[in-house]
């Protein structure tokens, strides 16, 4: 496996992760959230991004609510739950100790 | 000027061209498959329906209304494929939805695979290898079968092996090594992959008429092309014998012999090569590439062997069946005549070639050993692939 690939897949699995910090911060759809993702490593497309979502209200971590916009069709705003919250802080935790984890060992 | 069809994206109409329009749905499609276990299938293609319709408006002007097939491209492209992070089980951690998902393909057996070309342990481009994947079988079986058919269709289905590795796609990630080997598949990928590019296929039946239409077609193509060359070849003997038609069937009469003999000629020269590539790895002193295999250096004799041979077949039948009320005595003299010559040519072959008398003499253990050589390189070939991998998505 390439190194690049072995990237992909721990970025997949962050995702969740950083959508939960986008959202955390403030009401946003979708559009938003692929705009702050594009600027980064984790560029993402609508049809990842849709999927995940749905499971993330399915697993309450995420809701959202239909706010009308000046220029189209009402869109939907998330925002996290409190056990969306809450697993932010677990995940946040965790991360923090891997990053010390990796950095101990070895040299 | 295009057919123009007009769609409802989550309650907003389009107008797109018909090539877009399917692009559009086999996009749709795919999620619909994608998602089929979601539960909230309807609201994510909803959702889906609805970033298409805000990316197509980005499109329109007051005076251009109709979305083009690039168009419609460009915002697929943008909104990347549908994936349900259930396929990723080995990435999105223990979260209990994908574990079932898993479970649920390796308790339905009978659930279809994807197809995919795997270039792993692949001899030309993995058609074989992904085929005997999908079909859970060892890969010289498929191979074999595939050698068979060519030699069966007399070489049409070289044409159908390089439409499967265009069409089908190849297997790059761990997610699709895993769907080649057993997930669930759907077949309208492979089929949607077709209609992106002739958009006129509309499902498996029309694909499957239009196949053989086409191969009616290139034969009656190839019989008209050799009915041709032997009208052509009988009109200037036509011209040669002055419009006598004595002389035109008199010479006739001898154009039969003279093609037989170059026939039977063409026919030992493949026979010889064919020989002496099984027994010696070489032709005429042009050793095999190291990286071809034997079996598919027999394949390209005898495809060689067939284009030269089958003109002049129809050449001779085209002068014989042109000869009006005579066919009959034409017929029955190129028959007896070649006869005649395979007799003469064996019996030439047999009292002035030792090779030839020998093989005779030895006939049994002869075709043993060819049979060996064939065999060694096919297994030889087998023994190249990798060892199975089970159906582990993680590798």
């Amino acid at each position: 496996m390439e190194p690049e690939q072995k990237f992909t897949t721990i970025r997949k699995g962050l995702l969740e992760f950083l959508i939960l910090k986008i959202v955390s911060a403030d009401k946003v759809y979708v559009a938003d959230m692929m705009k702050r993702l594009a600027e980064t490593d984790f560029a993402t497309q609508e049809g990842t991004l849709y999927p995940l979502l749905s499971r993330m209200r399915r697993e309450q971590l995420v809701d959202y609510e239909w706010h009308e916009s000046d220029s189209g069709p009402p869109r939907k705003y998330y925002k996290l739950t409190a056990k969306g919250k809450s697993q932010l802080v677990e995940f946040k935790n965790y991360w923090d100790y891997l990053n010390t984890t990796i950095n101990q060992l070895g040299r | 000027m295009n057919t123009v069809i007009v769609v409802n994206l989550n309650g907003n109409a389009f107008h797109i061209e018909e090539p877009g329009f399917d692009l559009l749905r086999t996009y749709l499609d795919g999620a619909q498959a994608q998602l089929r276990d979601n539960p909230d299938k309807s609201e994510i293609m909803a959702d889906l329906e609805q970033a298409i319709a805000d990316k197509c408006a980005h499109f329109l002007r007051p005076h251009k209304n109709v979305l083009s097939v690039a168009e419609i491209e460009s915002v697929l492209k943008e909104m990347g494929p549908v994936q349900t992070d259930g396929n990723s089980a080995s990435s999105s951690g223990a979260s209990g939805e994908p574990q079932s998902r898993a479970a649920g393909a390796k308790g339905d057996p009978g659930a279809a695979r994807r197809l995919y070309q795997i270039r792993e342990g692949a001899m030309l481009s993995g058609v074989c290898t992904g085929l005997a994947a999908y079909l859970n079988v060892d890969v010289s079986i498929v191979r074999i079968i595939f050698v068979v058919l060519a030699l069966l269709t007399r070489g049409l289905w070289i044409i159908a092996y390089v439409a499967m590795m265009l069409v089908i796609p190849f297997a790059n990630t761990d997610e699709e090594h895993a769907a080649a080997a057993g997930t669930p598949f759907n077949a309208q990928e492979v089929i949607d992959r077709a209609k992106k590019h002739y958009s006129q296929f509309k499902n498996g039946r029309e694909w499957r008429q239009h196949w053989r239409q086409q191969h009616r077609e290139w034969r009656r193509k190839w019989h008209d092309g050799a009915y041709w060359w032997g009208q052509n070849l009988q009109r200037n003997v036509q011209q040669f014998g002055a419009h006598t038609g004595y002389f035109a069937q008199l010479l006739a009469g001898l154009m039969i012999p003279l093609l037989a003999i170059v026939s039977v000629v063409v026919f030992c020269a493949f026979v010889a090569s064919l020989v002496m590539l099984t027994t010696t790895g070489a032709l005429f002193g042009w050793s095999l590439l190291a990286s071809m295999p034997l079996w598919v250096a027999i394949l390209l004799l005898c495809f060689a062997y067939l284009i030269i041979a089958s003109p002049l077949r129809h050449a001779r039948r085209a002068i014989y069946m042109q000869r009006g009320a005579y066919r009959e005595w034409f017929a029955v003299w190129d028959g007896i005549f070649s006869l005649g010559i395979w007799a003469v040519a064996g019996w030439l072959a047999y009292t002035h070639v030792p090779q030839v008398h020998d093989f005779f003499q030895h006939f049994p253990e002869n075709v043993q050993t060819i049979w060996n050589n064939v065999a060694g390189s096919l297994h030889h070939a087998a023994a190249q692939k990798p060892p199975q991998s089970g159906s582990s998505p993680v590798r």
